[in-house]
């Protein structure tokens, strides 16, 4: 037999309450914010997205290294051209994706009567500049651990996901406050 | 063209798996009444959302691999090797939603939120171990399909499972929110 529920539990607990960790740290700016977020009912829709959306291009961009790493057609440099090109695209698809989704939520919320006080421009510019910003930093930080974990003779495969998905939550609800305080929408 | 390719390829599954968190989304909306009347229920949310994350697509890709190395295939599914995942991913589930619990009403405490700790323990316990014991039913159903049709299951589970699992986690959080709110 491979498997034991005694390794499975072993190998991730520890990992997990990391995660834990800093995600209920994500969960307190929420509950400091919890005022805002209730009487604005629509940035509380998009908190799910946002981070759903920096997960998955992190995650899918680290598998992507992780596999060019292996294989050998992507070198353990920052220099790499075949690693920028990968960066590059992934900012590109985060950039649409982002555009997409924050015009289906405003009219999700427009549809279900929650949208006071805010344009569709107003609100697509807080969701696609919050999601730059995240993306950016997703996409480095999952270039940074790709390679560190490849150096260290770790799997990326194995660490990427579970970095970039937290780190991105936390950043995720720190980028949407601070964009929303810039663009000032009385929030 | 590379870069064409790439887009093409992704974009389409990124954003069908962002349709999902928008369901999710949608259920945090629909909760206001409920993040009101339970402090701290908001501080477990993106919590239990990681904790499923992490445990299923753990879950889905521990199977795939199983499939790789010729331990469970479609004939047979439901073996010892199956049974120590599940049970394995159960517990980790359990243990790490009273974590959640926990940490939720201690940091509250020190900022001056004064939650009920029985009341948060009890809503991430329950929401945490039946999403899990759905999404894994879920995987297993997932993982027959793609045997059936010989298809790579890992290619398949992550997506699926990102999609499904923030709808099932929040459905569930709604559900044991309110159930614990009537009860206790």
């Amino acid at each position: 037999m491979i498997y034991s529920w005694k390794k499975i539990v072993k190998h991730g607990l520890p990992l997990l309450t990391i995660t834990i960790l800093i995600e209920i740290f994500a969960g307190q700016i929420l509950q400091g914010k919890q005022e805002s977020l209730l009487l604005f009912p629509v940035f509380l829709i998009s908190i799910p997205v946002i981070n759903s959306i920096s997960g998955n291009i992190g995650s899918v961009l680290g598998a992507r290294l992780a596999s060019g790493l292996h294989v050998g057609y992507i070198r353990l440099s920052l220099k790499d051209k075949e690693m920028h090109d990968n960066l590059l695209i992934s900012i590109l698809i985060g950039l649409i994706t982002y555009l997409i989704l924050a015009i289906v939520i405003y009219f999700l919320a427009l549809f279900g009567n929650i949208i006071e006080d805010i344009t569709l421009i107003e609100f697509v510019a807080i969701i696609v500049l919050t999601g730059f910003l995240l993306i950016c930093v997703v996409s480095l930080i999952s270039v940074f651990t790709a390679f560190l974990s490849f150096k260290r003779g770790l799997d990326p495969d194995d660490m990427v996901a579970p970095v970039v998905t937290t780190v991105g939550d936390v950043m995720g609800i720190v980028f949407l406050f601070t964009i929303i305080g810039l663009i000032g929408v009385g929030i | 063209m590379y870069a064409k390719e790439m887009v093409k390829q992704s974009l389409p599954l990124i954003v069908f798996c962002c349709l999902g968190a928008i369901v999710a989304g949608s259920t945090l909306g629909v909760m206001i009444d409920l993040l009101r009347e339970i402090p701290g229920l908001i501080v477990v949310v993106p919590a239990i959302i990681a904790l499923r994350g992490n445990i299923s697509t753990a879950f889905g890709s521990r199977l795939g691999s199983a499939y790789h190395l010729g331990v469970i295939n479609a004939d047979n599914l439901w073996n010892e090797e199956l049974k120590q995942n599940i049970i394995g991913s159960l517990i980790l589930s359990f243990f790490v939603a009273i974590i959640i619990g926990i940490l939720a009403y201690v940091t509250s405490l020190i900022l001056g939120v004064y939650p009920n700790p029985l009341k948060l323990i009890s809503i991430v316990l329950i929401a945490g171990v039946i999403s899990g014991i759905i999404l894994n039913l879920m995987t297993i159903v997932i993982i027959y399909l793609v045997f059936k049709r010989g298809y790579d299951p890992d290619n398949i589970t992550g997506p699926a499972l990102a999609t499904f699992g923030d709808i099932v986690t929040m459905l569930c959080l709604f559900g044991s929110a309110l159930l614990v709110e009537v009860v206790l």
